[in-house]
């Protein structure tokens, strides 16, 4: 009998769990996999905050969509026809954010290229090799859809090109990161990570130590590098191996170069990190496209002038460059890489 | 012409129906599934404690080995990672028996033998899963559940094997 | 003490014994048995480890081990076997995996999952 109760004992100990106060929700919107994380807080609390977090950005999704019926498509068509079309408040601060990011990225940010981004099949949720009309993409590029082109005029706005079509791919996610930010801080979260399709932000810390974010090796199923992200910065990345097809054995990722009208190529993925201030989300999807956009030697120039300090850039296996600043926060797990990254003075 | 003769004594008779009955209970075990790959009752065992006791370290050995082809032979996965297992596991059973074997007999019964036996059969078992089946599995989390279905069984088994001994 | 009736009387050096494999056992899962959430799966194919798979994720992976190819799920920081070419499925019925430590092993297509912890690398992959 008394080996029975001793047992029963030995289990009830064996169950006691030691768990944190952390919660994760997982969902699948702006058609990526999202993951928000929060810790210290009631279970209740964190549910339904991350759902309420989750309802934001279906909302967000479905009114920002480049393809399917939405806000944006029905601007689209309004710009196509050269017509005027009412605007609400926040799709037009938006666009005017847009339009000087683009403008301070020397146009390789251009969320007014969707006409190109459709040519070469993007455009889809799931998408297959496309072979495209060259003469398509040179009038495309020809017609020169600037962000410049849109002109707001309080809830009216207008295009003075037909060929302005937004795709606010490059945008949309980081926005909804700020928005996030903003509902975590008004229900009182202190601490929390909000992942949106690779696109982190964070909130607080990890108990008694920062968040630590992963970057994902461009070729490889791992982390290639661990960093840890203070309250209220954004890491984001763009890479060829997210959104990608191969044709005879060339490789065509998402992310177009305007001045050509064809897929960057010859480089893997930019990674850049945004200090805490109120449009840091959205800065860490924006930012890291025109260094991915530009010539091989004129990176650090781009990154220069997007105002980015940390950042990390991917050619290839042994082409490796990352700023002096970033350096000092970064932990390499890739040996290789640690070994082959080139430290960029400023 | 020379006939051989081989003489059987009734010890052989007994001990060759001993073997049958282990063979028997093995495989009559195998078909039973159990909730977790590993974890059996085992209760072939009792026979190889019983022969421990009655005839020594020798026979029991032979009925115990001869138990492992036999039964791998009749289900049909001889030389398969099951087969490899059961003999692991009954090599170090066998070995810890014949160390533990002379224990004095005021002190310890066959229920002694029969916990010993069972920690030495899974940790052998775990051995060779972790050593050269898939090397360096994560095989930890297991370790606490086989030990405790090792201590669980090897008492009933020692139990069992005492009251047949005692009769 | 007498509650159940043994149809033995276990000897001193028995408890001894019985006493010292009880201590070994509680020991085994104090120290063995973690009740931490997984953060990563390392799946191995006989004496390689092919992959160390962030749980954060939705996939399936297909691994061909000597007895055919296995799926394995990956979904929200769990993993499990979902499909086996083995005879007795004992992995399939291991069914999911979630805590720091817990392995399903298919031993005929020699073919291991592992569950790693906290001590991971990082909270969320940027990508």
């Amino acid at each position: 009998m008394r080996f029975f109760l001793i047992l029963g004992l030995a289990l009830l100990l064996a169950s006691c769990s030691q768990k944190e106060p952390i919660y994760n929700q997982q969902s699948y919107v702006f058609g990526t996999l999202v993951d928000i994380t929060i810790y210290g807080e009631a279970e209740e609390k964190s549910q339904a905050v991350s759902n309420e977090i989750i309802h934001i950005f279906q909302k967000l999704h479905n009114r920002l969509h480049a393809w399917q019926p939405s806000e944006i498509t029905e601007l689209n068509k309004a710009f196509a026809q050269g017509k005027h079309i009412t605007i609400q408040p926040d799709v037009a601060t938006i666009l005017a954010d847009a339009t000087k990011l683009s403008g301070q990225s020397k146009g390789t940010f251009n969320p007014a290229i969707g006409g190109l981004i459709n040519a070469w099949g993007f455009q889809k949720d799931e998408f297959k090799p496309t072979k495209v009309d060259e003469n398509n993409i040179k009038n495309l590029v020809a017609a020169n859809p600037q962000m410049t082109d849109i002109v707001i005029e309080n809830d009216q706005v207008f295009s003075t090109n037909p060929s302005v079509q937004l795709d606010l791919g490059g945008y949309a996610k980081g926005y909804a990161l700020d928005i996030a930010l903003a509902y975590l801080r008004k229900q009182g979260i202190k601490n929390a990570l909000v992942n949106i399709g690779g696109n982190i932000i964070a909130l607080g810390q990890h108990g008694d130590k920062p968040w630590r974010v992963g970057i994902q090796h461009p070729r490889q199923p791992s982390a290639i590098a661990t960093l840890d992200l203070p309250s209220g910065w954004a890491i984001g990345t763009s890479g060829d191996y997210q959104r990608f097809f191969e044709l005879d054995g060339k490789r065509y990722c998402h992310i177009i170069d305007p001045t050509t009208g064809y897929p960057v190529q010859n480089i893997q993925s930019v990674t850049v990190l945004i200090p805490a201030q109120n449009n840091a989300g959205t800065l860490s999807d924006v930012a890291s496209k025109p260094i991915f956009i530009a010539k091989p030697n004129s990176r650090t120039d781009a990154a220069k002038i997007m105002g980015i300090e940390n950042f990390l850039i991917i050619e290839s296996e042994n082409q490796i460059q990352i700023s002096t600043a970033m350096a000092k926060r970064i932990t390499w797990l890739d040996t290789n890489a640690a070994k082959q990254a080139v430290i960029m003075q400023p | 012409m020379t006939h051989l003769t081989i003489k059987t004594t009734t010890q052989d008779h007994q001990i060759a129906k001993l073997t049958a009955l282990a063979i028997g209970l093995h495989v009559l075990e195998a078909v039973f599934p159990s909730p977790l790959p590993g974890v059996k009752p085992g209760i072939a065992n009792i026979v190889t404690l019983y022969v421990l006791a009655e005839y020594g370290f020798a026979t029991a050995a032979w009925v115990s080995l001869l138990r492992v082809f036999a039964s791998s032979l009749l289900l049909g996965h001889f030389l398969s990672p099951t087969f490899v297992l059961s003999l692991s596991g009954s090599l170090f059973s066998l070995t810890t028996l014949f160390f533990t074997q002379h224990l004095p007999k005021k002190y310890f019964s066959v229920i002694t033998f029969s916990v010993l036996a069972a920690f030495a059969h899974i940790a052998g078992q775990l051995l060779v899963v972790r050593l050269w089946l898939i090397p360096h599995a994560g095989v930890a989390y297991l370790i606490p559940v086989f030990a405790l279905a090792a201590l669980i069984f090897g008492i009933i088994n020692g139990l069992v094997s005492a009251k047949l001994l005692n009769d | 003490m007498n509650a159940i009736k043994l149809p033995f009387k276990p000897l001193i050096g028995d408890w001894l014994v019985i006493i010292a494999s009880l201590i070994v056992v509680l020991f085994l899962f104090k120290t063995l048995w973690v009740r931490e959430p997984a953060s990563q799966l390392k799946i191995r194919l006989a004496d390689k480890v092919i992959g160390t798979y962030d749980l954060n994720q939705t996939r399936e992976l297909h691994i061909h081990g000597p007895k055919g190819e296995a799926i394995i799920s990956i979904e929200n920081g769990k993993a499990r076997f979902k499909y086996s070419p083995c005879t007795n499925q004992y992995c399939v019925h291991q069914g999911w995996l979630s805590r720091a430590g817990q392995v399903a092993i298919c031993l005929p297509n020699q073919i291991s999952l592992q569950l790693l912890g906290a001590k991971s690398p990082y909270d969320s992959l940027n990508y």
